[in-house]
């Protein structure tokens, strides 16, 4: 894994590591990848992937109306907000 | 009489016999967790509301519940209701959640009082108790000695004493590791057995709720509590919960317990092995019987594990943004500069590690490399344990191949070797089973554990097996003296 790779999967993440730890980042991910590589040795041909224990479909609920709607306590965690939004900075000029 | 180290059996006899009133009880626990503020325990505590509730408690009025009154700590994971939950990461230091997860609030219901929220890795990454925003928590049994992690706070408070039990989350043996570097008793319950709403997901395929209690007893009265289908987790099994505590006692003659090949018990720590010899030897003595048996891709679990969990965290951590809630950086140029800032500033290292691993997993030419392949391989690992489990019982390994280490002596330079404590408890979260951790013995004055894993939905097998362990043996009597401490 180069520097570019990992600057790439950053932005991917939207993560920014600072420059002095970027090498050991670098090679932390490097021993991990290998770690993760050994699974290329077990065959696993027409092994369907288990992408969770349960293998059920989820159950189904009515549709109906709820109105547990908390709007003001929702917003009140907001780092920014008005009476009705979440803000953020200017998106369209 | 001291309410410390008490379990919750003996704390409702006392509440009963009125030996103690519950505001009293409520009041020695916050004082016992003043005294040994030191081992950093809680994050936040919840001091008024707590006392509030125990004054509000009538013990004359009919009521079945056996923790009505009861002091419990709960993981810094679930949202509490007014109560600030940070999952013991920067980015949520001032997060005080809308709502209760379901877990804490059926406790609540039952009248247990949540006195406060317990330290962990950031975001319950980590297998030390080393990664938290807020600090490195203490093993009760030596200072400067990790409890384990990633429920290393709640693992801590009960091995301390403070309360009888915590709530804890496993999603790779973060219930069952710390349970057995504290010495104390904790169970993962089988995946879907709890709902894990309003749980801060780190990998929802593998995350579990559960209990870390002194005793096996205690863990049944919680568990029997906490579980029961949930709509609004749509994992969430819908399936009759036993009464487990009625399920205890039942003799284990002819019990099968599986021992598995493949894990090269002989390569361990001499003294982890020797209690391990040990603890088949009481079982044998109580009529079960060990059967070798084999799970031929089991070892392929870590690395398994180190794919998907990472996979799944990457995905479910991109909510953090800086825009609904949590920490929000200051200076952002635009909204893309906002995510980026907010979550650089607010994730620790093994947490940006964690995402950037998953990131790389999942990204378009490694994705059937790394995440699919990893997932073909689970189905292999829970295909092995179906078929054991045609054969026998239960399955025993020791809890972790080495007792607690000091501060700062593993992962440093090189995570994997953090990440290879998860060796014996990780395959039954990629499978969903149920597993617990007993303490049975101490390796240089430390405790060790011993790691039961069940078939599906069996827990009460694995409880029963515990329990009549601990009736027979006093391993989970063994107290820390807590000299460094006062």
């Amino acid at each position: 894994m180069d520097q570019e790779t990992v600057r790439t999967i950053c932005y991917l993440a939207r993560l920014e590591i600072d420059e002095e730890k970027s090498e050991k980042i670098q090679n932390d991910l490097e021993t991990i990848i290998e770690l993760i590589s050994n699974l290329q040795s077990v065959d696993t041909s027409n092994i369907e992937p288990l992408y969770s224990p349960l293998e059920m479909t989820a159950l189904k609920h009515e549709d109906v109306e709820q109105s547990d709607n908390k709007k003001e306590k929702f917003l009140e965690n907001a780092p920014a907000s008005n009476d009705d939004y979440f803000l953020v900075p200017r998106v369209v000029e | 009489m001291s309410i410390q180290f008490k379990s919750i059996t003996e704390l409702r006899v006392m509440l009963d016999e009125k030996v103690i009133s519950p505001l009293e009880l409520i009041q020695e626990s916050h004082q016992l967790a003043k005294n040994f503020k030191e081992l950093n325990c809680f994050v936040t505590m919840n001091e008024d509301f707590s006392k509030k509730k125990a004054s509000s408690i009538d013990l004359d009025k009919k009521n079945d519940s056996l923790l009505l009154g009861i002091p419990l700590a709960q993981k810094d994971l679930f949202c509490t209701e007014g109560l600030r939950t940070t999952c013991s990461s920067k980015i949520l230091s001032n997060f005080f959640p809308p709502y209760t997860a379901t877990a804490v609030k059926k406790l609540e219901d039952a009248g247990s009082i949540t006195i406060g929220k317990t330290n962990m890795d950031e975001f319950a990454m980590g297998s030390s108790n080393e990664t938290s925003f807020f600090g490195n928590v203490h093993n009760p049994w030596k200072k400067g000695y990790v409890p384990g992690g990633s429920s290393g706070g709640s693992a801590s408070v009960v091995a301390a004493g403070i309360v009888p039990a915590a709530t804890g989350t496993d999603t790779g043996g973060s219930i069952r590791q710390p349970a057995a570097h504290c010495g104390i008793t904790g169970l993962k319950p089988t995946y879907g057995r709890i709902s894990r709403w309003g749980m801060i997901a780190f990998a929802s395929s593998l995350d579990q709720a559960g209990p870390l209690a002194r005793t096996a007893e205690d863990c049944a009265i919680l568990l029997s509590t906490m579980s029961g289908h949930d709509p609004k987790d749509t994992t969430s099994l819908n399936v009759e919960v036993p009464n487990f505590l009625s399920e205890l006692n039942k003799p284990i003659k002819g019990l099968k317990i599986g021992i598995i090949k493949e894990f090269n018990l002989g390569d361990l720590d001499k003294e982890v092995q020797a209690r391990f010899e040990e603890s088949k030897k009481i079982y044998e003595m109580l009529g079960a019987e060990f059967v070798d048996v084999s799970l031929p891709n089991i070892s392929a679990s870590v690395p398994t594990y180190y794919s998907i969990a990472p996979a799944e965290c990457s995905s479910n951590l991109s909510r953090f943004d800086g825009v609904r809630f949590g920490h929000r950086a200051q200076d952002a140029d635009d909204l893309n500069d906002l995510y980026i800032k907010s979550r650089s500033e607010g994730f620790g290292d093994e947490v940006k590690r964690r995402i950037l691993i998953g990131t790389y997993a999942l990204s378009a030419g490694y994705y059937d490399a790394y995440y699919k392949k990893a997932q073909q391989v689970r189905r292999l690992i829970k295909n092995d344990f179906d078929h054991v489990f045609e054969s026998v019982d239960i399955l025993m390994t020791p809890t972790s191949p080495s007792t607690a280490f000091e501060f700062g002596s593993k992962g440093a330079q090189n995570p994997v070797e953090l990440y290879l404590e998860d060796l014996f408890t990780i395959s039954s979260n990629l499978a969903g089973l149920p597993a617990m951790s007993i303490p049975h013995g101490q390796v240089n004055s430390l405790p060790v554990g011993l790691q039961l894993i069940g078939n599906f939905l069996r827990e009460d097998q694995l409880l029963n097996a515990a329990h009549v362990f601990q009736q027979n043996t006093e391993f989970h009597l063994a107290r820390p003296n807590m000299e460094d401490f006062k």
